[in-house]
């Protein structure tokens, strides 16, 4: 686990001396150094907390040596009250101090997520719209394509809707995730700081191809990515990668009955 | 299973060795047991199901299971577990225990109560026929909508699913009104609330949150089966709001239900902690003021599963806030739990082997729930496996509590010790299965739920998992060769095998004679001690079961109390089952639908058939039910706060109300909601201009006439004039016969309406506007047709001369009537003139 340990000094290192205490920078950024640090809390919690019961069993075991309790309990009895009152409340006191605090700290980025998207280059919008069982990236021109091409280092600001049932859009390595909603529109946004190709896909159960309901992401540098972008009209530049061609097929304006069939195609 | 003590045709039953017993008993230890081994059973369905999804999942896209029957199983799964397999086996428990530890010689209404386990044995059974009728549900266990209409989910099995759901809330809504009535007015002497054993506790907060989240549900299995079959569109893509609707309602019952599977494991667990360890709960009373509290916050967090929706920013601070907030109490309960060890004598037997390492996951469960808690962090867990993790360690935490709660109940329930050599090997077996199932979800979280094809990455942690689902799956081949093997050829078992348990039960026999008690139980001394009938001045006031219409259609008839004074209590009645199979008849015959028909041929023949035979069937039963004369337990009774004043059959009616209440609000809050996401003003598009305040204003008025003359029959009852009370019945009857008449010339009107918008009239299915209209009106009409039938079977008997010594089933009555024309009062404006 050192990779664990890693990554858990770099994201208390950040949250110390980053922009203050609140979690900045990506989202990958972000989720990282909440999480490790949730993780390394939860876990020390955790430990005490299951370690503290397992001693109290073992040293309580019942045993030959072991007396009655004091006062023993019979049957009939009315149901009352043990001892350990005061304990009872330290100790709730102290972990909803823990709770409260670690979910404020988190709060914090919250509003940072939400409401401060980064903002220091310029970004691009890019539309999302779900289909069983694909995604179509409608950019502001127009064009309109299976795969997401975005600059590298620049905020990209997705719009989020469904053209048939509830899906989710997800890129887990990015750790950008909303709900692709039909007749809603959500937003969310991301950063990517690397060229590379990543790959986007559905979080929502949403029918037999669910499990392959996928598109690329494809980071470029800045210039390709304008080069790229010059080139693409509303009209004719819609293109198509590889096998998502085939899901099209089984992405009909009017799905039901024969989606369905031409989707057991895809997957099996 | 308890033939020594029971002799042949005690109290009417027949001996318990015969089929007969289990099929016409209503005593609650009988129903309990039937609901413990029904639960078992579907234990076992869901499990198999699993365990298919697990060897999917062996390699990354494997295709053992075709997409869409992965998909089948996904759902079922999660569908059978949280409804067929986790309540209902609570409840065996609180059928069995619950009356004894509160000392009532039965449940309020014992018909209800087998009726109640009969319409959950159907309804789980019309599911299971679900896979057989093309597919069964393939949505996943949300059932997000719009994947739940036909348009994506076409398959006759799918609508099934969904009925056999309405079916089992009704049997859940059935219970909970039992359960309310007999908990709050039949307790012992000196039982006050305060004073109830803590799994009693949990049962009764279980069941005030069943009774108003399970309302919710039905709403919206309501507003998803005639979306299904009858086409209107709430649900439809097409809509702006539909799919936010389902989310909304669904998660509005979805996140009490989480608490509702989850506090009788915390009465098991803190009942075997005490036992086991001879020690008092630490902190007791603020262990059941957290479990209230926790009862009524549950109905405020239930966004928190739309953080990634639409839903705006400080909509979700509201929801993180008060998530949190329900998350603290458990930490109180956790820590009672651990602080009831010290200084304890605590023993490892196997109910409490089962309750401590309960604890255990549950701890784990609740910290990675922690996580969730922070939205940042919700919306990167949404979809994946750190949910399923989260959520498996929570609700099979409790599971395994309930385990333990089988062990510990086991020797009274069957008079027979289990082996404790086996039990031990189960739980051995069971923990490490399970930890080795669900522990590896969290190190492979990134994998997508409902999804077999993830990273490569994750396949060795995605093979752990799956062989911990074989050890779990064979822990189970150890607990049923245990239970069989002690049923046949155990030890017989004491009164009380346990050292240091306090409750009722372990005072009794093991199993408890069928009138439970020696004496009568009472508390009043500070300890308890079962006084002598004639000593205790018992009157046998006959109170017969809340005949006639049962939930959720009617409120209960009553049968006039007669002067049969020392006549026995009845354990036995064929009607309940009889219901049970007519209800499972009439909604396989309306699965059949779609947009308002029947498919066409042989096989819409048959649908049309069963549903003609269901629904004869049906009626029949029930009046059947009604007519039969039934004595079920009756008072004085001990404690009764905070309804001393109310008799049981009114309080049971109110409950019921109570539930109706919430149904009402689903369905008029979904039409608003709808409405709104249209544009509120918009909506008059969709509306043609045929649709006039007339028709309503007149229904209004007859309506509320007919309530009226329901006054004037209770006062002609009270008066005893027989003709008087004919009379008055006789007018609310055509009164409402005269609202349904006009009703349905209305609608007659607006299916035919001509014009440019409308050229094929206004249907159900034109657009979301007449959906509502008609499936919102729709759903008081049939309250309105079930009160007419229960005052048809009043002007029957009044005619006989009936209720004029006892005029309580005409108030009855007239409590649900009035309810229905209040209801009324909230829809005309709604729908006539906003």
């Amino acid at each position: 686990m050192n990779w664990g340990v890693e990554q858990f000094a770099r994201a208390v290192g950040l949250a110390q001396s980053g922009g203050g205490l609140v979690p900045r920078g990506t989202r990958v950024d972000v989720f990282e150094q909440i999480f490790w640090l949730f993780l390394a809390l939860g876990t020390l919690v955790g430990a005490v907390v299951i370690g503290y019961m397992l001693y109290n069993a073992y040293k309580y075991r019942d045993g030959d040596a072991r007396a009655d309790p004091d006062r023993s309990t019979r049957v009939g009895e009315l149901p009352g009250g043990g001892d350990g009152g005061r304990k009872l409340f330290y100790s709730f006191g102290a972990s909803t101090l823990i709770v409260i605090s670690l979910v404020a700290w988190s709060y914090g980025t919250l509003l940072y997520v939400e409401q401060d998207v980064p903002s220091e280059a310029e970004g691009i919008e890019v539309e999302v719209v779900g289909y069983r069982f694909g995604w179509d990236f409608v950019y502001p021109n127009g064009h309109t394509a299976n795969a997401l091409r975005v600059p590298r280092n620049e905020t990209v600001q997705l719009s989020v809707t469904s053209r048939d049932v509830f899906h989710t859009f997800g890129i887990p390595e990015l750790r950008v995730k909303t709900d692709s909603i039909p007749g809603q529109y959500t937003s969310s946004w991301f950063r990517a700081e690397e060229t590379a190709t990543y790959r986007a896909r559905c979080f929502e159960l949403c029918g037999a191809g669910h499990s392959y309901m996928t598109a690329e992401v494809i980071v470029m540098e800045p210039a390709e990515y304008e080069a790229w972008y010059a080139n693409t009209t509303g009209e004719a530049g819609s293109e198509a990668i590889g096998a998502r061609d085939e899901d099209r097929i089984g992405a009909p304006a009017t799905p039901g009955g024969p989606a369905t069939v031409a989707a057991r195609g895809v997957v099996g | 299973m308890s033939a020594e003590t029971d002799s042949g045709g005690d109290h009417g039953l027949p001996d318990s060795s015969t089929i007969t017993r289990w099929l016409v008993t209503t005593n609650h230890k009988d129903v309990g047991i039937l609901y413990t081994v029904t639960a078992l059973f579907f234990l076992v369905f869901g499990g198999v199901l699993a365990l298919l999804m697990r060897i999917q999942l062996w390699t990354p896209g494997a295709g053992f299971l075709e997409a869409v029957s992965y998909n089948q199983a996904v759902s079922a799964h999660g569908l059978i577990m949280v409804f067929w397999f986790l309540s209902p086996f609570a409840f065996g428990f609180a059928n069995y225990v619950v009356p004894l530890q509160i000392g009532a010689r039965d449940l309020a209404f014992p018909r209800l109560n087998a009726l109640s386990y009969w319409l959950y044995l159907f309804s789980g059974l019309l599911f299971a026929v679900s896979f057989f009728q093309g597919a069964t549900f393939a949505g996943g266990w949300t059932m997000y909508a719009p994947l739940n209409v036909p348009v994506y989910t076409p398959d006759i099995g799918a609508s099934t699913a969904v009925l056999a759901l309405v079916l089992f809330v009704v049997s859940v809504t059935v219970s909970s009104v039992n359960f309310l009535t007999s908990m709050h007015r039949m307790r012992a002497e000196g039982l006050t609330l305060r004073r109830m054993p803590i799994f009693s506790w949990t049962i009764l907060l279980t069941v005030w949150m069943m009774l108003f989240a399970f309302a919710a549900l039905l709403a919206a299995l309501l507003i998803l089966s005639s979306d299904r079959l009858l086409g209107t569109q709430y649900f439809a893509a097409t809509g702006a709001g539909g799919s936010l609707l389902w989310a909304h309602l669904f998660w509005f019952f979805g996140h009490p239900e989480v608490y509702i599977v989850f506090f009788p494991a915390l009465g098991v667990m803190a009942e075997c902690f005490q036992t086991f360890t001879g020690q008092r709960l630490v902190g007791r009373k603020w262990f059941i003021a957290a479990m209230v509290l926790v009862a009524l916050q549950s109905f405020v967090v239930w966004m928190h599963h739309m953080f990634l929706t639409s839903i705006n920013l400080e909509i979700k601070t509201l929801f993180m806030a008060t998530t949190i907030g329900i998350s603290l109490p458990f930490d109180l309960m956790v820590f009672a739990l651990i602080y009831t060890l010290i200084k304890g004598r605590i023993r490892f037997t196997t109910p409490f082997l089962f309750s401590f390492g309960a604890l255990v996951l549950f701890i784990i469960g609740g910290i990675t729930g922690v996580f969730l808690g922070a939205v940042v962090l919700d919306y990167e867990f949404r979809g994946t496996y750190w949910v399923v993790a989260h959520f498996h360690y929570v609700m099979v935490g409790g599971v395994t509590a309930l385990f333990g709660g089988l062990y510990y109940w086991f020797p009274k329930m069957t008079g027979k010790m289990y082996d404790e050599f086996l039990g031990k090997l189960h739980f051995g077996l069971y923990f490490v299965g399970f930890n080795l199932l669900y522990f590896p979800m969290f190190l492979s979280w990134e994998t997508p739920r409902r999804d077999f094809v993830y990273p490569e990455a994750f396949v060795s942690w995605h093979q752990l998992s799956t062989v911990g689902g074989f050890v779990l799956g064979i822990s189970f081949l150890v607990m049923f060769y245990n239970l069989a093997k002690s049923l046949v050829a155990g030890e017989a078992a004491d009164d009380n095998p346990w050292a240091f348990s306090t409750t009722t039960e372990w005072a009794l026999p093991s199993p408890p004679p069928i009138e439970n008690f020696p004496g009568v139980p009472t508390f009043a001394s500070g300890a308890l001690e079962f006084r002598s009938a004639e000593a205790g001045d018992r009157s046998a006031v006959e109170i017969a079961d809340g005949g006639g219409e049962p939930a959720p259609d009617g409120g209960p008839a009553h049968a006039a109390g007669t002067d049969a004074a020392d006549h026995e209590e009845d354990h036995a009645s064929p009607w309940p089952l009889a219901v049970g199979v007519a209800s499972f008849v009439l909604l396989l015959g309306l699965s059949g639908l779609q947009r308002g028909g029947f498919p066409s041929g042989v096989e819409g023949g048959f649908y049309v058939a069963t549903t003609g035979v269901g629904l004869a069937a049906l009626g029949w039963t029930l009046v059947r039910l009604a007519r039969e004369r039934f004595v079920g337990p009756s008072g004085p009774f001990g404690e009764s706060w905070p309804f001393e004043a109310v008799e049981n059959t009114k309080l049971g009616v109110w409950i019921f109300l109570a539930s109706d209440v919430v149904l009402f609000g689903a369905f008029i809050g979904s039409y608003v909601f709808i409405r709104v996401a249209h544009g509120w003003t918009d909506w008059h598009e969709l509306v043609p201009e045929a649709h006039v305040v007339t028709p309503g204003l007149v229904n209004t008025y007859l309506l509320l006439t007919s309530s009226f003359a329901v006054v004037v029959a209770l006062v002609a009852a009270e008066r005893e004039s027989r003709w008087g009370l004919v009379g008055s019945l006789g007018l609310t009857f055509g009164l409402g016969v005269a609202f349904l008449v006009n009703k349905a010339m209305e609608w007659q009107h607006l299916f035919h309406v001509h014009g440019e918008t409308f050229a094929n009239g206004w249907v159900p299915s034109t657009n979301v506007a007449a959906s509502t209209f008609y499936l919102t009106t729709g759903l008081h009409g049939l309250h309105v047709i079930g009160g007419l039938c229960i005052a048809l079977y009043l002007v029957a008997r009044a005619w006989n001369g009936a209720y004029l010594d006892d005029e309580r089933s005409i108030e009855y009555f007239g409590l649900y009537w009035h309810f229905v024309d209040i209801v009324w009062l909230f829809l005309f404006p709604l729908f006539y003139i906003l």
